[in-house]
């Protein structure tokens, strides 16, 4: 017996299938989207302690960006957040990077605000594959295999910060810091560079992190007369600073931000309402600043934003290769479009430094895009001389 | 300003890697490239362009004396040592070639900046030593010298002290070393009497 073909039946006995055919893919595409495949990624912030603020700027933009992703109809990915809340405390950073990396498929973890809990999960993400997405301004020195560095480093921050400092207010610095890594090399760096363009460094202290002891650094403050201080406090050390720095300036004009301003390298938008009117006058350097129309509140949400849509573009062409190691994903040609540099795995940023006015930052000098030099051994370009014109 | 800050001199520097086609030999130029130097690797034998290498890493499991083009212990520039296995004769062969710094095998995500800094650290601080030692020695070869000259000069001063002073003069005066002014003054007296100048006068 001849077998009649399925299809042909179909048309004879569907003289116009067309119609419907198109209706059965607009329907599946346009209304349903197309099935696409879910990829488990890691949510490592605390909710809690010291930081809180910015842990929550940078979930804010991590979870946002994970909902964009998931509503894109053009994607053919999807994520599934999976989070933990190590609540501030340095010593559950490394327990529940491996939990996730051990119990759940995820392999990308996004999270860690502090330096020291970047290198608490780096020993686990080596021994697993894993990624971590770095989504705030560290120190530098470091280019860990198995981490993506989406903030600035001393290159784009405390470099251009200082360069533009030393011929606006002087070159006689006061260091403060958070007792830990961030503090202590940001203030290292500060000092190198200061002594190098013939400054003086008239005072340094660092506060453990959390302590609001600020009294003596104002009074050192005070004796000294420095031409600025470069804050790398941490939080409640942080605001108590300003605040009694700015009463300080309330009181003897001699410490009036316009005459002695604070500097900041990790100092954004999502930490102003905390300081309150202390913070008017402060100087901060960073990749982005709120302008009032912009998407993101703060770099640190434009920063965890940015590594969710990033790690979705590297996946799109190839979901199935989530699980690779990042130096892996590099090498694809979605990798090598990605701006993330295969040598050292952070991104050229905009470099900005801007003053707060009025409670918000308002950019007062452009940079351009830096490429991340995280051991700063490249050759400086030599800013465009200025030629005067001759007639 | 930015030169006491930057170091230039780990930026674009050349390293070697003398090992063997392994993982290690990833690990380790993966950490290099980032950091901002230019790698190269070779095996058996270093070639004649590791000679200006900035640093070289060898690997202390496979590794023997041939494959250096120095003599153990002079090598021109910082070694850092790949440690695998560490039997004793392995370490000892390695401190024999001169390895300031070392890292252990299997080499993961750091390690490398440290020994990088540790090693040149240390072979800064051993050559400025051993310039050291050597003007040491070539003092003590040159203090025979000393004791001839004062000897000769007690001929004529009388006494060891006086002798010993009119030496001291001399090297004031012409501002070179109490042995450079014993042996040029040793020097004048062997010559013959009628070309010695007298008084400063030729």
């Amino acid at each position: 017996m001849l077998r009649t073909n399925p299809a042909k039946r179909r048309v004879a006995s569907k003289p116009d299938p067309i119609p419907s055919l198109l209706e059965d893919f607009g329907r599946a595409f346009l209304f349903e989207g197309p099935v696409k495949t879910s990829v488990s990624v890691g949510i490592l912030y605390s909710r809690s302690g010291s930081y809180a603020r910015i842990s929550d700027a940078c979930r804010t933009g991590a979870l946002n960006a994970i909902v964009e992703i998931n509503a894109d109809p053009t994607r053919s990915i999807s994520f599934v957040a999976i989070e933990r809340d190590p609540a501030g405390d340095v010593d559950h950073y490394g327990p529940l990077c491996e939990e996730i990396l051990r119990d759940t498929p995820a392999r990308h973890i996004i999270g860690c605000v502090t330096s020291w809990s970047r290198k608490e999960v780096i020993p686990t993400l080596e021994k697993s594959g894993g990624t971590l997405w770095y989504t705030v301004p560290y120190e530098g020195f470091e280019a860990s295999d198995h981490v993506v560095y989406l903030h600035a480093c001393p290159n784009q921050h405390l470099l251009p910060l200082l360069d533009w400092t030393f011929p606006a207010y002087g070159r006689r610095g006061y260091l403060t810091g958070s007792n830990y890594i961030w503090g202590w090399e940001m203030n290292r760096l500060a000092r190198e560079i200061i002594h190098t363009a013939g400054g003086e460094v008239v005072g340094e202290r660092y506060l453990p992190i959390g302590s609001v002891d600020i009294d003596r650094m104002i009074e050192e403050v005070r004796a000294t007369e420095p031409d600025f201080i470069l804050n790398s406090l941490i939080g409640p050390s942080s605001y108590a600073f300003l605040k009694a720095y700015a009463a300080l300036g309330a009181k003897d004009p001699r410490f009036s931000p316009a005459r002695r301003p604070v500097l900041s390298c990790n100092l954004t938008e999502c930490e102003l309402a905390d300081i309150g009117e202390a913070a008017e006058g402060l100087i901060a350097a960073g990749p982005y600043f709120h302008d009032g129309t912009q998407t993101f509140a703060s770099s640190h949400e434009a920063a965890a934003n940015r590594a969710v849509h990033a790690l979705a573009d590297l996946l799109e062409p190839t979901p199935q290769d989530a699980g690779e190691p990042i130096a892996v994903l590099l090498k694809t040609s979605a990798g090598q479009q990605s701006g993330i540099d295969a040598k050292t795995h952070h991104i050229p940023q905009p470099v900005l430094i801007s003053i707060v006015q009025n409670g918000a930052f308002k950019v007062v000098h452009s940079g351009g895009l830096v490429a991340g030099d995280p051991y700063l051994t490249q050759p400086v370009l030599a800013p465009p001389r200025r030629l005067r014109v001759v007639s | 300003m930015k030169r006491g800050v930057r170091i230039v001199d780990l930026g674009g520097a050349h390293a070697v890697i003398l090992h063997r086609p392994h993982p290690v030999v990833a690990a380790l130029s993966r950490q290099l490239l980032a950091v901002g130097l230019r790698v190269t690797t070779h095996w058996p034998g270093l070639e004649a362009e590791a000679l200006a290498a900035d640093f070289v890493f060898f690997d202390a499991d496979m590794g023997f004396d041939e494959q250096f083009p120095w003599q153990p212990g002079l090598a021109p520039m910082p070694l850092i040592a790949l440690i695998g296995s560490e039997a004793p004769g392995r370490i000892e062969w390695a401190l024999s070639m001169g390895a300031t710094a070392q890292i252990l095998k299997p080499v993961g995500d750091s390690g490398v900046y440290s020994a990088l800094l540790i090693a040149r650290n240390a072979f800064e601080a051993r050559r400025a030593l051993s310039a050291e030692v050597d003007d040491l020695k070539q003092k003590i070869g040159e203090r025979q010298t000393v004791v001839r000259a004062v000897v000769m000069l007690i001929e004529q001063t009388g006494t060891e002290a006086a002798a010993y002073s009119m030496l001291r003069r001399e090297a004031m005066n012409a501002r070179i070393s109490l042995e450079e002014a014993a042996a040029r003054m040793l020097a004048r007296a062997s010559r013959p009497r009628d070309r010695r100048p007298h008084g400063g006068a030729v």
